[in-house]
């Protein structure tokens, strides 16, 4: 028998319009920072792995759970799983991190946590997702490195 | 002496198989009348009466075989009827027979003297003695044949009574082989239709909803399957061919709707889609509700489109039938009233704006159908959109419902109910006034979109309030596409209602008779009155007021003719028939004209361009005699170009857009002295202008002899300017540009001397640049010369007619320096450019590697070109692209970090992502490191654009040969 879903019928939220192209977008003569919408636009479209719904779509991550500093070259993105008791949201996670480290320049470093108090093993998930050596572990496994590919691939 | 001539054929089909081949010899011995075909029976009595069954076997196989290979006029009627009583006969001998025997009938259904009756007596026998589905698959295909050809006689099925239908369902009934059931399921609806179906109606639909919903998977061998989808696309209209299935088809129906199976549903709302053509509305009357309550569900399904589609036809479909017997039954109306009340439930209920529209999409679907559901959904559903609305639902949600309005009076439109629901309908303009009423823009820009699209409902009290908004946003807004909505939408109105916006707008707001004394927001003013003065009742009193400013040269006549003439190049305002009017009403070219002569040496040159440009688009609307008559009024415009150059400008817009058929005698002088000014003048804009005359000259004259004539004139004026000096030489060369393009769009052979002169340009150091300057001429539609507003002469294919040539003259083409290579791909990329995709893809083996070369040299305008048919060919043309891989990957891996222009990063960014997604992976493997670690640079770009491409193709790279790519290879 297949595994039903966690949550079989998550609330679907508003999509979020493109980021406009200002004028300045197209100047070649002024350097637009990397800011907080986007790291947000890498990341709103990943799919989450029970739903054929992007993380934007289920609020999972949410441009104001994003911080991005320049000078210290460190992005920090916290998301919130549907539900407390999500047995996905470490996978979600390294998907983020893994976009993240594929879509972000090398000079940036990222951590990726459960927001506070949305989850039932808060803490445990985020020391997954902070060891470096859990997360290359995990990206050995074909397996999992499959269910991450199919959910980052564009749709 | 052949042996079918005796008895001896018996032993001869006994012993010996080749006999079989003599078939075709037997055959023409009959036709010849050598042999009777009774005495050909009475000849093969000892096998076909032999005892062994294998015997019997081979004497029937032979002589079904020769009724095959008869003609099916020859045998008359009494042979047929023996020869079918004898078969008849023969179902009853052992099932071994029975294959020939049936492919043996099948023979004598189709001869020209078989008689419908003997079917009947076939049928009681072939039921009685033959068990269906104890047969194997090529001989159940048989009977279906047999029966099938019953359908071409409709009024003996009727004869065969409950007995044949009983013996027809019990043979059907468990058939499993895919190509039998697509072929009964073929005709099955014909023959239900045809055969009184009497106390058998349950059995016979039992025996076809046995497949409902289809559950097939081809085999994966199978060269030519049948799928699923054809399988229940036939069955769909079998089960429900006649209305006397109604019943149990939409128990069934239902019972699967309501399945966890998701090709369940689909087949089930196929078939009540299906059934609204034969069942009546009648039937579905006491489903009605459970009907709904399974279609609110699937219709409301979050991310399956398929499924909502269909349900959405399937409504349709339904709402239709019902509303057949709107008078007369209240199902219909109770059915309506009940979508109705779901979805106002889940539109009082949405959130977002996918849940509103997918309400209301429901409720378009269900008024869509019939005009009486569209009256039902419309009164109740416009007060309740209203209502919703000073709710105040989020800003998305009121634009929504804003929308959603619209798309109800389109309905109502559609389905000609508007008198019906006026006094609801009158409702929606308040609502937009109030919407309009919100400083934000996009509350206003929903408002006005609405009310232009239900201008017929705008009553005259709210004309008022309306234009006042519109008149403060012409006048303050800085929003271009609110500027331009509130112009429309002043327009739309003043068409309704031009009295009132005559009152209120042009004498009263914008205030005509005062136009310039007020200075602010004047050119908006200006804009908004030029583009109302294209309806009629304004015309008159607009332009000649405008007029009088430009005649008295006031100050802001400038501004006047900015606006007259952006508002008359819209070809949606100004019609030409409409311009051709002004012009003879109001005099317009002389008034502008009388402005240019005086201002010609002090006015700004934007202004006066915008006069220029405003006469020559007069100009192309006038018809070929008028044009003439201007032009002899201002023949003296030539005279004065001979002493001061900057009339040039005035001689070049009068004589623009002249049409074809006009030839005078100036023509001549006007080439001379155009020669002149374009290599002589140190005016760069004015030596353009006397190309594009000199182009527009030689283009659009008649062919013959006023060409050859106006051509030598040419000629022999060029020959006076031979010189090796270096800017007369860069001036020709511009000016070889012009006459080759006005020779080659008229289709004259004459450019190619023109083009060799570019060609040769193009191989020198000193003018290569120019030469390609002069390519681009050729290849590119300038804003202002020989496009189709002037009247050229412009044959078919001309662009590909031009990259012919150009490949043939530079076949040997051997740059002398970088330079000249360079030049050389710049001039390639402008041919290249406007080239059709169609010869671009058939020519990709040539064009290919100019492309790839093309991209080491350093010309921003070159590279754009190159990579956009470089991301081309590997979209649409990988195979072509695949062997050059290896030089392509490195030229563009450094082009994404071009320093020069962003989108020729953002192009070979691209490229890089369609290369990805293109290729087989064993071709991209060996790449993929290098690949990655070239495109990581384009992450950190300067510019968002462009990290927005890197990281699309990065990704997607990081896919290539990694499990959980989405490619199958």
């Amino acid at each position: 028998m297949t595994k039903l879903a966690d949550n079989i019928n998550p609330h679907i939220y508003e999509k979020g319009t493109e980021r406009e192209i200002t004028a300045s977008d197209l100047d070649e003569n002024v350097v637009d920072e990397i800011d907080e919408r986007e790291i947000f636009d890498l990341i709103r479209n990943i799919n989450d792995p029970e739903h054929p719904l992007t993380l934007e779509e289920l609020r999972v991550v949410e441009e104001s759970n994003i911080s991005v500093d320049n000078k210290q070259n460190t992005v920090d993105v916290n998301f919130t799983p549907t539900i407390p008791h999500c047995s996905m949201a470490t996978l979600i996670g390294l998907s983020i991190r893994v976009q993240l480290l594929r879509a972000l320049p090398s000079r940036f470093k990222v951590t990726v946590k459960v927001a506070e108090g949305t989850h039932a093993s808060e803490h445990a998930v985020n020391k997954q997702l902070a060891d470096k050596e859990r997360v290359a572990a995990a990206l050995e496994n074909n397996n999992l490195v499959q269910i991450i590919n199919q959910c980052v691939a564009i749709k | 002496m052949s042996a079918w001539l005796e008895c001896s054929i018996s032993e001869e089909i006994i012993k010996n198989k080749e006999i079989f081949s003599d078939t075709p010899s037997i055959i023409s011995d009959i036709m010849a009348g050598h042999l009777d075909i009774t005495n050909l029976v009475e000849n093969m009595a000892g096998v076909l009466t032999n005892e062994e069954v294998e015997n019997r076997e081979q004497g029937m196989k032979f002589f079904t075989k020769i009724l095959k290979e008869l003609p099916p006029d020859y045998l008359n009627e009494t042979q047929v009827k023996f020869i079918s009583r004898f078969y008849i006969d023969r179902l009853k001998d052992n099932h071994r027979i029975i294959p020939s025997v049936l492919e043996g009938y099948l023979a004598i259904i189709d001869m020209k003297h078989y008689s419908t009756a003997l079917n009947g007596e076939f049928f009681t026998v072939l039921f009685r003695e033959v068990p269906c589905q104890s047969q194997v698959r090529q001989d159940r295909y048989n009977i279906y044949r047999i029966l099938n050809l019953l359908n071409k006689n409709p009024e003996y099925l009727k004869t065969l009574g409950p007995d044949f239908l009983y013996g027809f369902i019990s043979a059907m009934d468990g058939e499993r082989d895919p190509r039998n059931l697509l072929f009964l399921f073929s005709f099955l609806p014909t023959f239900l239709k045809h055969i009184t179906l009497g106390h058998l109606v349950e059995e016979t639909f039992e025996v076809i909803s046995c497949y409902f919903p289809i559950d097939f998977h081809p085999s994966p061998d199978d060269p030519a399957p049948v799928t699923r989808q054809d399988l229940a696309n036939a069955l769909c209209p079998c089960l429900c061919a006649v209305a006397e299935f109604g019943e149990q088809c939409l128990v069934l129906l239902i019972e699967k709707l309501d399945s966890s199976l998701r090709i369940a549903k689909l087949d089930s709302l196929a078939l009540l889609k299906e059934s609204c053509k034969t069942f009546s509305a009648q039937t579905y009357g006491p489903f009605l509700k459970t009907l709904w309550s399974s279609m609110n569900r699937e219709i409301s399904h979050k991310t399956d489109e398929e499924l909502k589609m269909l349900a959405h036809e399937s409504l349709s479909a339904l709402v239709s039938k019902l509303a057949t017997t709107a008078n007369t039954d209240q199902a219909f109306e109770n059915f309506v009233k009940g979508v109705l009340i779901s979805m106002q439930t889940a539109i009082a209920e949405s959130t977002t704006v996918a849940k509103f529209t997918q309400a209301a999409k429901v409720l378009l679907t269900t008024a869509n159908a019939s005009k009486e559901s569209c009256v039902i959904i419309t009164k109740s559903m416009i007060p309740a959109i209203v209502a919703y609305y000073e709710f105040k639902p989020s800003t998305k949600l009121q634009i929504a419902s804003i929308d959603f309005l619209g798309d109800l009076y389109d309905m109502a439109k559609h389905w000609g109910a508007l008198d019906e629901i006026q006094s609801q309908a009158i409702e929606i303009p308040k609502l937009c006034l109030i919407a309009v009423s919100n400083p934000s823009k996009e509350y206003q820009i929903a408002g006005f979109k609405n009310i232009i699209r239900t201008k017929d409902l705008l009553q005259s009290d709210l004309v008022l309030p309306f234009i006042e908004v519109l008149i403060h946003n012409v006048q303050h807004s800085q929003d271009e596409n609110l500027l331009s909505i509130s112009v429309t939408t002043v327009h739309t109105i003043a068409r309704k209602y031009p009295e009132m916006v005559m009152d209120i707008v042009v004498k009263g707001k914008c205030d005509l008779d005062n136009l310039i004394d007020d200075k602010t927001a004047l050119q908006k003013r200006l804009n908004l009155l030029t583009n109302l003065a294209s309806i009629d009742e304004f015309t008159k009193v607009i332009i000649s007021e405008m007029l009088k400013i430009i005649r008295t040269h006031d100050e802001d006549a400038p501004k006047v003719i900015e606006a007259l003439n952006s508002s008359m190049s819209d070809i949606s305002l100004y019609t030409e028939n409409k311009l051709s009017e002004i012009e003879s009403d109001h005099g317009l070219i002389d008034s502008i004209l009388g402005w240019i002569l005086k201002e010609l040496h002090t006015g700004s040159e934007e202004s006066l361009s915008h006069g220029y440009k405003l006469i020559a688009t007069t100009m192309s609307s006038l018809p070929a005699e008028k044009q003439e008559r201007i032009l002899s009024k201002y023949a003296d415009v030539l005279e004065k170009c001979q002493k001061d150059e900057a009339y040039f400008n005035i001689l070049e817009c009068l004589y623009r857009s002249l049409r074809q058929s006009i030839y005078n005698p100036n023509f001549e002088r006007i080439m001379h002295l155009s020669i002149d000014v374009a290599l002589k003048s140190d005016d760069k804009a004015i030596r353009t202008k006397a190309c594009v005359v000199i182009a527009h000259l030689i283009n659009k004259v008649g062919h013959g002899q006023k060409f050859e004539l106006l051509y030598e004139t040419l000629t022999n004026c060029l020959l006076n300017y031979e010189s090796e000096e270096e800017t007369l030489l860069q001036r020709l060369i511009l000016l070889y540009g012009w006459l080759t393009k006005a020779l080659i769009m008229r289709g004259s052979d004459k450019f190619l001397c023109w083009l060799q002169k570019i060609i040769a340009a193009l191989s020198s150091p000193v003018y290569c640049k120019l030469a390609a300057e002069a390519i681009r001429l050729i290849m590119f539609v300038h804003p202002d010369a020989l496009n189709r507003t002037f009247y050229p002469i412009e044959t078919l294919l001309y662009k590909q007619r031009m990259y012919e040539n150009f490949t043939s003259l530079t076949q040997n083409f051997v740059p002398a320096s970088e330079d000249v290579k360079e030049a050389f791909y710049v001039s390639w990329a402008f041919v290249l450019e406007n080239l059709s995709k169609n010869i671009v893809s058939r020519e990709a083996l040539k064009i290919l590697p100019i492309v790839i070369e093309s991209l080491d040299y350093d010309n921003k305008e070159m590279l754009l070109v190159m990579t956009d048919l470089l991301c081309y060919y590997i979209e649409y043309q990988p195979l072509v692209v695949a062997g050059s891989l290896q030089s392509a990957i490195p030229r563009l891996a450094k082009l994404t970090r071009y320093p020069k222009s962003m989108y020729v990063r953002v192009n070979s960014l691209q490229c890089f992502s369609e290369i990805a997604k293109s290729y087989s992976t064993v071709l991209l493997l060996p790449y993929k490191q290098d690949v990655l670690a070239e495109l990581a640079p384009s992450l950190d770009d300067s510019k968002r654009f462009v990290r927005c491409y890197a990281v699309a193709a990065r990704t997607r790279w990081f896919l290539v040969g990694a499990p959980g790519e989405p490619k199958e290879n």
